[in-house]
Formats: C-alpha cells, structure tokens, sequence
C-alpha cells in the first residue's frame, strides 16, 4: 500500500483528526483509511500532508452517489466531510443559509424550516438524495424536479469556502443574491466532482414556499401529444414548479406553487390545454409526488442525466419507447420546459453508446450517474480541444499533483472519449 | 505581473499596418481625436487614452488581431459600448483597445428552443426587440439596456432591476466562443443546458474581460410574464420603507423588482423630471409580474403591508403609461443628480437585506463626518445600494472628500455582511478595494485561475486582480457622461 494507515494518519494530522478504516463490504478497500475532519483547519492540513507525500485523496459527502460521472483512479485515503455537518447561519430576512459542506439536504430543510414566522425552503429535491451533502450536491450538481422553477446548485450557491490540494483555505462568492466582486469560482466548483478543491462551507439561497399548491395530470398520450402539450404549456400563463415527463408511461405532471387563487387558476389553465388533462385531488397528488422522490432510481440499471433541445422533445420520448434497444426497466423523468432530466436504461456498453450518439445527434449529451464501474467512461465530454486544454490547465492551476479525485480530469492529451470530466 | 514595453514609433508603426491588415486600415484608429472616444468608459475619472483601437467584424479577426499582440507581448483591452461604471474598460497605455460596435448581429433567433444567438456588440434591449413579438424576452435588464451590449453584459454579469426574481447574465447564457490571449478560439457551454466538463463558462461570465474575448454568445429567452403590477408607495421615511421590504419578504413574496429612493433623491427627480413623485421620507417602487390571477392577490397582499409599514399613499399604475410614470424617476435618478449637482459619485455596495437600515443609519453618521449630502437609491429587495455621494470637485478637497466618504460606506457594506459591487463590477476602480473582501489566498486562487486562461496577463491586465504596482493609488471620482446628462444612458 503506497497511502497511510488510518492509526498513521490520525497522529500526522493535529487537534486529533478522526480517522477510520473502510469496513468489508462498505465498497471501498477495507482498511483504507477514512478522515473526518472536524473543521477547515483539520482539512488543510489532512491536504497539505497528502500533497507533500504525495498521497491521493477520494472525497466523500454521504456516499449515496457513489457511481456518478467518470471513474478515476483510486485513492490512498478517503476525505469525508461527515463532521462537517453544522448549519452555521439562517437568515430568514435574507432568505439565506450558510451550512458546513457535510450537513445532509434532509436535516438543512429541517432546520430552517423550524425558524418561526418563515417557511423557506432550499428548492432542490434530487430523488433519492435526502442522505446526501450540501458538499456532494455541490459536486455532483445533482437536481430534481424542482428545477423546472428554481434552477439547481449552479442557480443557487452564493458562496463558498474550499481547501486546495495544497492546503490554501480561500473563499469565493459570498452570502448576499447580487455580487459580482471577483471571479465567479462557485461556478467552477459546481459539478467538479471534487477535481479541484474540497468545499467545506457552502452559502445558499432559499426561496419561500408558497401557501398553496395545485397538481395538474396529462396522461393516456402519445409522444406527439405530450410534446405538443408542453409547447402550449410553455408561452401559457402558467409558471409550474413542475413540469415532469414520465416515460414511457404517457404521463406529464405539472405542479404549481402559488397563492390559493392564482394556484387553482393556473391549475385550470393548464388542465385546458389538452381534454387528457385534468387537474389531480390531494391524493392523486400525492401518489405522484412520492413518485417522484424516487424515479428513475428505484430500479437498478444505469441512470444517465441527459439533456436535449426542446425541439427533440418529440423524438426523445419515441427513442425512451423502444424497450427493444434500451431495457425493459427504460424510465426518463424529464422536466419538460427545461428539456433536461435522468433517463433509466439496462446496464449495457451499448445502450450507453446508443443513448450518448443518438442525444448527441440532435444536439443534446449524456452524463453518468449511476453505472457498473466499467460503463463509467461512456458519458459526453466537451468536444472542442481549446475547452478541453483549458479544462486541464484550470485543473493543473489548482491541483498540479492531481492529488484530488485523481484521474478523473486527464492531465494529458485525450485518448479516448471518456477521460475528461464531466460535470455532475 | 508581467510588464510591457511601450513600442517605439517605428514598432508602433508595424501594429498598426498589421492591424490594418487585419480589419482594414478604416477600422484601426490612430489619431488622437479618434482615440480620445475610448480614453473612457461610464466611469470618466479614469482616463487613458490606448496606443490604438482596432474594430474587428468577425470572430476570426479577432483572433487574429489579439494573435498579434500575443507575439508582440502588447496588452489588449476588449470593449463593448463603453457604458461600465468601475473602469473596465479603461485602456492600458501600452496596449490597444478591440472594440466589438461593429459585431452587432443577431446570428439566429430560435424561438422553438428559447435560445437566440448574438454577437457581442448587440444591444441589450435589442435582443428582447428581436424576440418580444413572439412572446418572448432577454431577462437581464440593466438599466442602461438602450446602450449597453451584451458582450459587456457577459463580462460584467449584469443584472438589472428585475434580477432578485430572474437572476444575472450568467442565468441566461448557454453558450460562447471566448477568443483566449494566444489567439485560440474555445467553444464554452452548449446550445443546451448541462453542458459536459468544468463550467468554465460560468468562471468566464462576470470576468471583466480578464480571461479571454466573447465573440459570440447563445443566450436564453423567457416567455413573457402574463401580467405586470407596479405600485409606487410613500413612506415618512426610510425606515418605514425598509420595514415595508422585510414585510414582503417574509410574507412569501419574491418581487420582480423593489427599489427605493430617499428623500433627497424623489426631490431631485422633480426638480428635473417631474415624474409626480409624493413629497415623502422615501417612495418604495414595488412590480410584481407572472400570471394574472397570481399577481393580483400577491399584489393586493403587498399593498396590505405597505401600509402596515406607515405607507401614507400607495399609488398603483393602472395602464402601461402610469407604469412608465412610476419608473420615470427611478430610471432617470442618476441623470438627474447630475443636475442638482455639480458632481456625483455613485457607490456600488452590497449589504445583506436584513442590514438595510443600520447601513442607512451609517450613511446617515458619514453624511455629517464628511460634511457632504449622500442620496440614495437602491434595489431594495436584493441589497444593491447606490448612493450618490454629492460634491463640488471645484471645491478644496472636494474629490477627495467624496472618495474618502464612498470608501467609508463599502466599509459599512462589507462590516454587514455584504459585497464590495452589486452589478458595476471591480475593474479598475475597485480593483484596490479587493482585499478589504478577499484575503490575500482568495486572491491568489483567482489569480491561477486567471493564469490557466491568459498566463501572460495580456487580456485587460490591471483590472479586478490587485497589483501592488498600482494599489497606492487612489480610485477614480465620477463625473457624469455627456450621453448621460442628455437622458442616454442612465445608470442603476
């Protein structure tokens, strides 16, 4: 073994750094060790050792998304952000929050949601993703359906502190909406996997939730027909926080969060739009709700994030109906007026190819989020070789040893499709 | 910091012919009268004149053009209209300035996708002209939309009255071509969201043109909102105001936009435009837009609140004529600062929502120590303060008094919690004040960031990134544009 050993590390690092061993069966080496610092200080010095010894350093938030983008080499330690975990500041007035990178998406909501006299919310629901970090939603970015209205972690980080390879705490961004002082890092940092610094504090923005809530369900239809739909939808005045494909089952579902008034009157605009519509009781909505919180992730197959113009809506949704050519278990939930969303298919090198060609035919692409190791590579990577270039010259910028989620950004020319990062 | 040569005349000379060679002798300028158009940008206390201006049509020229000034080791210096406030624009004195008037193209318009295509010297306002028949609009509205181009956008992340709702320039961009300092042409982004790799992008957007050129920029479209309510309430004071604001926002409500003007500014805009302001302690503007039914019962809800806040009239707009009334004032503020007195400089600062009133007390603390008048107006709902500090550059010590004052206020903005620049970006005005908010490692990161795009540091050097070369310096004082006194191009 060329990395440290846990009982090594916990003495090299000061103020005690917590460090265990990888259990048998937890996925990664047993034995290799895992370091939970307890604060940025912890981190800095956990990462300018590794750099010094050249050790190589995997990162990990709450490890539900252990599949996701290209594979990289394995590392001689794992950094985990578990202890990282303490909401730091909620400012209602604001409608802001400021969060240890390792606090989990599921306990934030619930903290800020027990200020009293507000009711905020951080607007971003990956399914499956309530065990996940601040820090891996930053790595991944990671979204769900809620996109349609608030974006996702691009849209919504304001600030950040991070630690380099070697060591150096900095910041970027800051706590308030509107702030163009210096460069924009925060959005380098969102969807890097990791590559180049381990975010240890994040600043986010919140959106307040609104009193009342109307669900509108389009389904029986054919591809055409929901297209169609969605066209109509889109230059409507209706402003969904939802608006999710699910197929091949023939299903839209829209969701709006408003006023009690403007929440029925936009329900009924859009049930307007196509005689299958209908606007769904609070049980129907339910049911799909809870849907959501899973699909596609609650079969196995590989899940790809997949993202088209909204002109090939049409055509994606023919392409999802062929069970032939992508598996039995094929499942896309696709927001809609966005033309971006997760696609389930069968665990196949051609499967993948066949999704990533036929996207990128229509001017579209493909990123991993779950797949066998091996199927890893198979997502679209940018094609212009000056962004690739600057792609590796950032990456040496920050992380010339490749010390950080090693090999997962190629530090030399590409071979081959899959070596250059994609974002999460 | 890597340092140039001046040429020589007869070095000056090859430039020159070379440029021309390039773009066409028409396009490169050289006298000084020529020149003296782009000693400036909007911020006019800083003055530079370039040793040339080349004016490229393609991104192809472009390219070569800063190819040629990558082997010269000359510094380059992009240009959009020239409306920015911190100085970006401002030219180096050993380098040209690329002015990018003549790419005004609209390259594709496709609804269908909600995407249009552009060049950099396209007018703000002129992409939401283009698209606005078929329902659609370019969100980013900063105020000097009738002027401003959208390569200069991109490199400031503009923003606008209406981005707490719709966000920046960086919400609404897809995709770019970023000539680099050596003359390479990157394709950054995609035509759809979620493009694969770093988002390089993203860094490249509110760089202040210190990474590279935007020569071409695919930007999203929004359909537009259903309904627009704008009401204009009148406060005894700014309290009162800012208590109405804390009301909205905790009631739920996310305003298209929120703005707010002091007294001393309300009595400067009748003086000048009689946009039939109340005679009040501050006027809160407040818009509300989406669908109908929507806007409506928020709108009335946001009344409610105004008046619970002390509101002693709440006028709303009840057509698109009493709406343009409402925003008079607000838009033409600064213009007309500029003429109640002899000098104005506007601030950029940013304080955390909730902090609103203790700054404004500050401002208030500072007026007196300084002895000069400070008017304030401001996006309220974001915390984007702009006041306009007011003095005589005739007078003793005048410029220097109004330096030290707009220093002490970003002091009160950054001891809250808030940001150095809202949306008029760092430049060269700021560029010293960048450690008063970043410490000297956040510095360096941007720096090797900057490195692995322009390692020479030829594309805008000196601006945004601190050089101790520079920073004894003192920051530029304002003094308004002719364009600007004439109504052309009024400032956020």
């Amino acid at each position: 073994m060329r990395g440290p050993r846990a009982s090594e590390l916990a003495q090299l690092v000061g103020g005690g750094l917590e460090v265990v061993e990888a259990a048998p069966g937890s996925g990664l080496p047993p034995g290799l060790p895992i370091a939970q610092p307890q604060s940025e200080e912890q981190v800095s010095e956990l990462l300018r050792l590794a750099s010094q010894r050249r050790w190589r350093v995997d990162l990990r938030g709450g490890g539900t998304q252990p599949q996701w983008g290209p594979l990289g080499e394995p590392g001689d330690l794992v950094l985990a952000t578990t202890a990282l975990n303490q909401l730091v500041e909620h400012e209602p007035g604001d409608l802001i929050c400021v969060a240890q990178a390792g606090m989990r998406l599921s306990d934030l909501q619930e903290r800020i949601s027990r200020t009293p006299g507000y009711r905020q919310r951080l607007m971003l629901d990956p399914p499956g993703g309530d065990g996940a970090t601040l820090g891996g939603l930053v790595a991944t970015r990671a979204s769900g359906p809620l996109r349609t209205r608030y974006g996702h972690m691009r849209d919504l980080l304001l600030g950040a502190r991070f630690v380099l390879a070697d060591g150096t705490i900095a910041k970027t961004g800051g706590k308030v909406v509107k702030n163009v002082a210096g460069y924009d890092l925060d959005k380098l940092l969102v969807g890097s996997l990791g590559t180049l610094a381990v975010v240890v504090q994040v600043a986010l923005r919140l959106h307040p939730q609104a009193e009342a809530r109307a669900s509108v369900l389009l389904e029986d239809v054919d591809a055409g027909t929901a297209a169609q739909f969605l066209v109509s939808l889109r230059t409507a005045p209706v402003v969904p926080s939802i608006v999710e494909v699910i197929w091949p089952d023939g299903v839209v579902l829209v969701q709006i969060d408003s006023t009690a008034e403007g929440a029925a009157r936009q329900a009924e605009v859009a049930a307007g739009l196509n005689p299958r519509a209908r606007i769904l009781d609070l049980a129907e909505a339910s049911y799909w709700e809870e849907l959501l919180r899973s699909r596609p992730w609650e079969r196995p197959g590989a899940v790809l994030g997949v993202s088209v113009p909204l002109t090939a809506t049409r055509a994606l949704l023919e392409f999802v109906e062929d069970q032939g050519a992508l598996g039995e278990a094929v499942a896309l939930s696709l927001r809609g007026t966005i033309g971006a969303g997760e696609l389930r298919i069968s665990s196949q090198v051609a499967t993948l190819e066949l999704v990533r060609e036929t996207l990128e035919g229509w001017g579209g692409h493909t990123e991993i989020h779950r797949a066998p190791d091996e199927l890893r590579g198979l997502g679209s990577s940018p094609r212009d070789p000056v962004a690739q270039d600057l792609i590796r010259r950032v990456k040496r910028a920050l992380d010339p040893d490749d010390i950080l989620e090693p090999g997962r950004i190629s530090r030399t020319e590409p071979t081959s499709v899959a070596v250059v990062g994609t974002r999460g | 910091m890597a340092s140039y040569a001046p040429p020589n005349v007869g070095a000056l000379d090859q430039l020159v012919t070379a440029l021309g060679a390039i773009v066409g002798s028409a396009w490169v300028l050289t006298r000084a009268d020529d020149l003296r158009t782009y000693e400036c940008d909007g911020l006019t206390g800083w003055r530079q004149p370039p040793l040339a201006v080349a004016l490229p049509a393609t991104t192809q020229e472009v390219a070569r053009i800063v190819r040629l000034c990558h082997e010269l080791a000359i510094p380059f210096v992009p240009r959009g209209s020239g409306t920015g406030l911190s100085g970006g624009a401002l030219p180096h004195p050993e380098g040209i300035v690329i002015g990018l008037s003549r790419m005004r193209s609209i390259l594709e318009v496709d609804v269908d996708n909600e995407r249009v295509v552009v060049q950099p010297g396209v007018l703000n306002l002129d992409v939401t002209r283009a698209v606005e028949d078929k329902g659609y609009f370019y969100a980013p509205d900063p105020s000097s939309q009738r002027v401003c181009s959208i390569g200069g956008n991109v490199a400031e992340n503009s923003g606008g009255a209406h981005c707490l709702k719709y966000g920046f320039t960086t919400n609404h961009v897809l995709a770019a071509t970023l000539v680099l300092s050596d003359g390479r042409i990157a394709h950054l982004g995609s035509p759809c969201v979620d493009a694969p790799g770093l988002d390089l992008l993203g860094v490249v957007i509110g760089s202040e043109g210190t990474l590279g050129i935007v020569t071409e920029v695919t930007l999203r479209l929004l359909p537009k909102p259903e309904w627009v309510e704008t009401l204009l309430a009148a406060f005894p004071s700014t309290d009162a105001a800012g208590q109405a604001v804390a009301a909205i926002i905790a009631h739920g409500v996310v305003p298209a936009a929120m703005e707010m003007m002091d007294r001393a500014t309300i009595a400067a805009v009748e003086s000048t435009m009689h946009a039939g302001y109340p005679d009040c302690g501050a006027a809160l503007l407040v818009e509300l837009d989406g669908p109908a039914a929507d806007c409506r019962s928020l709108f009335q809800a946001v009344a409610d609140l105004c008046r619970a806040a002390g509101a002693t009239e709440v006028r709303v707009a009840r057509d698109e004529a009493e709406r343009a009334l409402l925003w008079k004032g607000r838009r033409g503020a600064f213009s007309a600062m500029g003429r109640v007195s002899p000098d104005y400089y506007v601030q950029d600062g940013v304080v955390p929502r909730s902090h609103l009133a203790e700054v404004l007390a500050g401002i208030r603390d500072l007026e007196q120590r300084h002895g000069l008048r400070v008017a304030n107006v401001f996006h309220a709902g974001d915390g984007n303060l702009h006041p306009l500090i007011l003095y005589d550059r005739r007078a003793p010590g005048g410029p220097e008094r109004a330096r030290e004052l707009a220093e002490d206020i970003l002091g009160l903005c950054l001891d809250a919690g808030g940001s150095l620049t809202g949306e008029h970006g760092v430049g060269r005005d700021k560029m010293c004040q960048m450690p008063r908010l970043f410490s000297v490692a956040d510095q360096e990161v941007m720096v090797r960031v900057r490195s692995a795009f322009d390692p020479d540091h030829l594309s805008n050097p000196d601006k945004v990134l601190p050089t101790p070369r520079l920073c004894g310096e003192h920051p530029g004082i304002y003094r308004p544009h002719p364009a600007e006194l004439a109504g052309l191009a009024e400032r956020v």
